[in-house]
């Protein structure tokens, strides 16, 4: 696969995990470690479906979409509502969100060992790469990928503003008290941005190991990407984890291959660090991120 | 329309009211005045449930409802325009009227929508303006608008004309008499405008330092130099008074 497509790909799919992520920090501000491992739950159902059923992974999108929301709901109603009720700060929401990473890394860890039993083939990683087709000598999950974004902006841009709860939702990231005010049932719309944002994690997921190789603790490792496309992006902007996205995926992976001509291969393995030195210097140029300057809210009105 | 009965209430343990006792009767406009600091904004949150009411009680239609959220005051017909913050900047003028008839069926909404143009007429030509590129007469327009969509019987207005041209603050001061005499809406006002709010008011309250200092007919805050000099700030003595009587 070209250094391009590659990165495309990779960009495609951090876009759609950050944009999760930013989502569910406007609405609940709260900073989600464990959506990273969101997506890999995608992963492991699209692998269980491969697996079991012989289903292609790219079908697996859907059902890990459901199921990815499913957890993520699950995740806001047992753990984050209460603690912010109890009025939980958030380096203590942070936290909790941490354990939850672990506790999930377990959960999978455990997972793959029962696939690898019951399938007898090493479930504890896997890639998808061999199974993808191509379009020319371009590998599906570039289209693939690509058309995860743009059926995401369009589903979004029909659900925020062609729907009445869509607007609400975005009164409510805007001003929950006001929108409270006007009898919008905010919790309701929190609950969903949940639901939503690890849908999304859990479909990217799916589509994952097409790009790289998937383990049980991948979550973790890909969260440090995540969260610098975010705060990249702008954390108050849901168009901000788009952006970030890209920046960031691009950056990453085109810088790291650049810097690897020069350096030799050995640099391909620190390619977060390319992304965190994106993000320091966002920080100390553009504290709000991308999304918070100047000349962005000109461009946008 | 809204009582309140020796409430006492503020944020977590900072008191600011002080066995508050207001009557805001149903069909009129009635006005609370006082020094800055003296909790006229905080009767306001407290009214809507935004504070924390430490005892004492609120009444709506005769309903107790001191212990009830927000969301369920603005559904029993209670609306809370604060003053600043009051519209949602990044949704369109229509947006933000469609907002505010959330909780109303489509038909229902296009009728308060037709009537809350025909108060606000101007904000006709702009309804796919956003919010947030209003001038802040347009914006308190829209806010008062928003009220009037979500069908309330009573407007709590916070400052409704801080920062507005003088001629403007006029044109917000018509609009809420109308609100009253043509659409039988209650309004309990809050305003450093105080001369031109207590002209439009049927009943005042004074507030000085948390505690009731006034209540009864405007004309005695606007004609007597003891209660003028407070709408300066200045307080030299604090003792309850009742229907003007010292």
């Amino acid at each position: 696969m070209g250094v391009f497509e590659g990165a495309l790909t990779y960009a495609n799919l951090l876009a759609l995990l950050a944009l999760g992520l930013t989502l569910t920090y406007i609405t609940t501000a709260v900073p989600n470690f464990a959506h990273g491992s969101f997506a890999v739950i995608g992963s492991y159902l699209a692998y269980t479906l491969l697996a079991a059923y012989g289903v292609n992974p790219y079908l697996a999108v859907i059902p890990a979409f459901i199921v990815g929301g499913l957890i993520g709901t699950v995740v806001y109603q047992l753990t984050i509502k209460p603690l912010i009720r109890k009025g939980a700060s958030v380096d203590m929401l942070m936290m909790a969100t941490l354990a939850i990473d672990i506790i999930l890394y377990g959960i999978l860890g455990a997972y793959s060992d029962f696939l690898s039993e019951a399938f007898k083939r090493n479930a504890s990683k896997f890639v998808f790469t061999n199974i993808d087709f191509t379009v020319g000598s371009v590998p599906g999950r570039v289209f693939v990928s690509t058309a995860l974004v743009i059926g995401t902006l369009i589903g979004l841009y029909v659900l925020l503003y062609k729907t009445k709860f869509g607007i609400a939702l975005r009164a409510s990231m805007e001003n929950p008290a006001l929108a409270e005010a006007m009898g919008i049932d905010v919790e309701k719309t929190r609950l969903f941005s949940w639901f939503l944002a690890a849908a999304l994690a859990g479909m990217v997921g799916a589509v994952l190991p097409f790009l790289q190789e998937t383990v049980p603790g991948t979550g973790g490792f890909i969260i440090v990407s995540v969260f610098a496309a975010s705060i990249v992006g702008g954390l108050r902007n849901i168009a901000g984890g788009l952006i970030g996205g890209y920046i960031i995926g691009f950056s990453e992976s085109m810088v790291t291959y650049g810097l690897s001509d020069v350096l030799g291969t050995g640099v391909l393995v620190y390619g977060k660090v390319v992304s965190l030195l994106i993000m320091v210097a966002v920080l100390l140029l553009m504290p709000e991120g991308v999304t918070g300057t100047k000349l962005w809210r000109r461009l946008v009105g | 329309m809204l009582e309140t009965e020796k409430v006492n209430a503020g944020y977590g343990k900072l008191q600011i009211l002080f066995d508050v006792s207001v009557k805001a009767e149903k069909g009129k406009i009635t006005t609370i005045v006082g020094p800055n600091g003296s909790g006229k904004s905080t009767f306001l949150k407290t009214a809507f449930g935004l504070t924390t009411v430490y005892s004492g009680s609120v009444k709506f239609k005769g309903k107790e409802i001191t212990k009830l959220p927000p969301f369920k005051r603005t559904r029993m017909g209670m609306a809370y325009l604060p003053q600043t913050n009051n519209v949602f900047t990044n949704l369109t003028v229509m947006e933000n009227l469609k907002m505010a008839g959330y909780i109303l069926s489509e038909d229902e909404f296009r009728e308060r929508l037709e009537l809350a143009l025909s108060v606000f007429p101007d904000l006709k030509k702009i309804l796919d303006r956003k919010a947030g590129n209003l001038s802040g007469g347009q914006r308190q327009f829209l806010a008062m608008a928003t009220a009037i969509v979500r069908n309330s019987e009573l407007l709590l207005l916070d400052e409704p004309t801080a920062q507005l041209a003088p001629k403007l603050a006029n044109v917000i001061f018509s609009k809420i008499l109308e609100m009253r005499d043509d659409h039988g809406i209650t309004v309990l006002l809050v305003e450093q405008n105080a001369m031109k709010a207590l002209e439009i008011s049927d009943k005042a309250y004074m507030l000085v330092s948390g505690r009731v200092f006034y209540e009864g007919r405007p004309e005695p805050l606007l004609t007597e130099e003891k209660f003028r000099k407070h709408f300066l700030g200045v307080v030299e003595e604090l003792e309850v008074v009742e229907d003007g009587s010292v």
